[in-house]
């Protein structure tokens, strides 16, 4: 594989967990448009970690992750107070707040000959954790698929486990969930802490493959490609999430790129025809329980 | 048996000549162009690469480029979308860097540019630096001092702080009854910002106006009441709008509403285009801008041309790739490419050494002089919408 290809793996990685992000709030039946914020959250924490304190990766990813699952959960709590179009309102006014607390976030220090950190409007430049520390692309795409992995595995063995059901009750029907003894304070305010977790890692990670970084890159389009992925790939399992991510990100961006705007307007469509004729993702529990029998692994038990 | 001699060797030198021709035909010397082909700043992508392709087209009626071995290659011309996405514009370049391509001539935005020179190695022929080994050299991004991020990347655009400064020393010499400056930013473009905060507000004072202001919008705003009602109360002489066509035409537009009243106004470079004319040519009358494109000589009506033969127009960004790739033909048989399948690394690290190592080019308005950090000095002159096109109000050289 090539330099690009192994470029491509990255950002597929990337962006599935940014989806995964997304996909563990919406299991609660909640949308949260404020992705792009924890995003962001995550970025320019371990940026300046790494840049600022040099870290390690490893950690400075961790922490950027805390950081943003703080701020989520401090979401999650007015979040139980509003539903619908509501929340959808105010996470992204929460992510319009994050991003313009960037745009006017100030912090550098003289580092050598150069000063680096964030410089509100500018940006943040030289992230070049990877690079610096002889990182290869194909590397970095081990590493990024490595947490990617991770998180796959966990929320895959949480769909399994008593904590999915409780997650997938609550979006189902929350007075249900309510009447059997679900807290849905707890459950709901975990899911936008997991979320902000893993949406603070992906933002991590993305700072250190872009090397730069600015407030416009955490608009409302890539809180939209959050919760498109698995609005896309269906709630049914992971899976969806990690197809609907490689699909937008390799075929129609990609693959398609010589198709210029035209490419935009086939999103938005895309969306709508799933959104109508296939309202449960293109991986739906009915489609997996298909699968399965297909490939002769049995009946999915929990679909 | 003379005759038979003369014979076989002239049909021994036609043969050599086919297989010369053959191999010239064969030899080609791929470099890839990408920018912003989509979304607001699309016409940028679209002028940048119909520059290439009529500077490629010239390059090969011309004979081609002069190869390592004496052979001639012709020139190929890609041209990728970037959307004007930092991301995507890695991604395009690191599908560029493994294919063909022995250079590559872009992004159109610098939010693109700077991270994109992050990812390429910083120091040529730093082994401990996995970052990208491969040349760019830059014909639009224009925010100041990006080529310093990597020594794999050139750039040939203006120096805006040298423009402004001498532009505004100029508007204060011929009109010294000017006092004021009232500014206008698109806040959210990192040109745009870079060069009102950066730029034209210290150049302004530095030329003796008072700076009054500012207002901000961002680059898709629609409505500027506001920000054109403090302009109008701030009541200054000059007011200096750092923003792209764009805006700039719903801030003029809005302007012109409100009677705001001005002695002179100044715009950002990038607004020294057809766009700005095609969308408020009557707003703009008189607004000044610094440019180092303008079709005054013979090189630069041909690019012009050119240009327009392949659907687009030569303004001061665009202009600049057909400079690109001529000082590129230069490098390219100055180094000795090759320009063979298994050279391409080699060639594009020639490449970079010739670009690195150049002190001085030729350009279309005149010489152009490179810096050490991969910057260029280019001529200038300031131009000022009349009616459908800009003339030429004054060249500082003279």
């Amino acid at each position: 594989m090539d330099d690009f290809t192994w470029g491509m793996v990255q950002i597929v990685g990337v962006h599935t967990i940014l989806g995964l992000s997304a996909y563990v709030i919406l299991l609660t039946g909640q949308v949260s448009m404020a992705q792009a914020g924890f995003v962001a959250i995550g970025a320019y924490v371990a940026g300046m970690l790494t840049v600022l304190a040099e870290w390690h990766i490893i950690p400075a990813m961790v922490t950027g992750g805390l950081a943003a699952s703080v701020l989520a959960c401090i979401v999650g709590f007015p979040a139980l107070r509003i539903r619908g179009l509501m929340l959808v309102v105010a996470t992204i006014a929460f992510g319009e707040f994050v991003r313009l607390f960037w745009f006017n976030f100030d912090y550098r220090i003289a580092k050598g000959d150069i000063v680096v950190g964030p410089e509100g409007g500018e940006g943040f430049k030289q992230i070049r954790f990877f690079p610096e520390n002889g990182w290869t692309t194909q590397d970095v795409a081990v590493f990024v698929w490595v947490v990617a992995a991770i998180i796959l595995a966990t929320l895959w063995w949480m769909d399994r486990s008593r904590a999915g059901k409780v997650l997938r009750a609550v979006g189902e029907d929350e007075m249900a969930a309510q009447s059997v003894g679900i807290n849905l304070t707890v459950v709901k305010v975990a899911a936008f802490t997991a979320g902000g977790f893993i949406a603070g890692i992906a933002g991590a990670i993305y700072a250190h493959y872009t090397t730069h970084i600015e407030h416009l890159n955490f608009d409302i389009l890539m809180a939209t490609f959050a919760i498109a992925y698995p609005i896309l790939g269906g709630l049914a399992n992971v899976w969806g999430t990690l197809f609907a991510a490689f699909f937008i990100q390799v075929i129609v961006i990609e693959v398609l790129r010589d198709l210029g705007d035209v490419r935009n307007l086939m999103f938005g469509a895309l969306i709508i025809l799933v959104m109508n004729f296939l309202p449960h993702g293109l991986f739906s529990a009915k489609v997996v329980r298909k699968l399965k029998e297909w490939m002769g692994i049995g009946k999915m038990s929990d679909a | 048996m003379k005759h038979q001699i003369m014979f076989v060797a002239a049909a021994a030198l036609a043969f050599a000549g086919t297989q010369s021709a053959a191999v010239s035909a064969d030899r080609e010397v791929h470099v890839a162009g990408f920018g912003a082909k989509s979304g607001v700043v699309r016409s940028f992508g679209v002028n940048t690469e119909a520059v290439m392709r009529a500077a490629a087209e010239k390059i090969n009626n011309e004979g081609g480029i002069k190869l390592g071995d004496g052979t001639k290659g012709k020139v190929v011309v890609t041209f990728y979308d970037d959307r004007c996405k930092a991301e995507e514009g890695i991604s395009v370049v690191r599908r560029i860097a493994s294919g063909k391509a022995v250079v590559a001539i872009g992004p159109t935005c610098s939010n693109v540019a700077e991270p994109l020179f992050g990812v390429l190695q910083k120091r040529a022929g730093d082994a401990s630096d996995t970052g990208l080994q491969f040349p760019i050299f830059t014909d639009t991004a224009i925010k100041g001092g990006l080529a310093k991020i990597s020594e794999w990347a050139f750039r040939n655009v203006p120096n805006e702080s040298q423009m402004y400064q001498s532009l505004f020393k100029w508007v204060k010499k011929e009109n010294p009854g000017f006092k004021s400056v009232f500014g206008g930013v698109e806040e959210d473009f990192a040109h745009s910002r870079f060069t009102w905060y950066k730029v034209m507000e210290t150049r302004a004072q530095e030329a003796g106006f008072k700076v009054l202001g500012r207002v901000k919008w961002l680059l898709n705003d629609t409505n500027f009441t506001t920000q054109v009602r403090q302009m109008k109360k701030a009541k200054a002489d000059v007011i200096a709008i750092s923003s792209h066509p764009f805006t700039l035409c719903g801030v003029l537009k809005e302007m012109k509403r409100q009677r705001v009243k001005y002695k002179q106004l100044i715009g950002l470079t990038s607004s020294s285009s057809l766009e700005t004319l095609r969308g408020c040519s009557k707003q703009a009358k008189g607004i000044i801008i610094p440019t180092s494109f303008a079709p005054v000589t013979a090189a630069a009506k041909e690019a012009a041309a050119g240009a327009a033969k392949f659907n687009g127009s030569a303004d001061l960004h665009s202009a600049a790739a057909w400079e690109n790739m001529f000082i590129l033909k230069g490098v390219i048989e100055k180094t000795g490419v090759m320009a063979k399948g298994d050279t391409v690394q080699a060639d594009r690290r020639k490449i970079r050494d010739g670009l690195a190592a150049l002190k001085s080019t030729g350009g279309l308005i005149g010489g152009i002089q490179r810096t050490k950090e991969g910057e260029a000095v280019k001529p200038y002159v300031y131009v000022h919408a009349q009616g459908k096109e800009w003339k030429i109000l004054h060249d500082p050289r003279k």
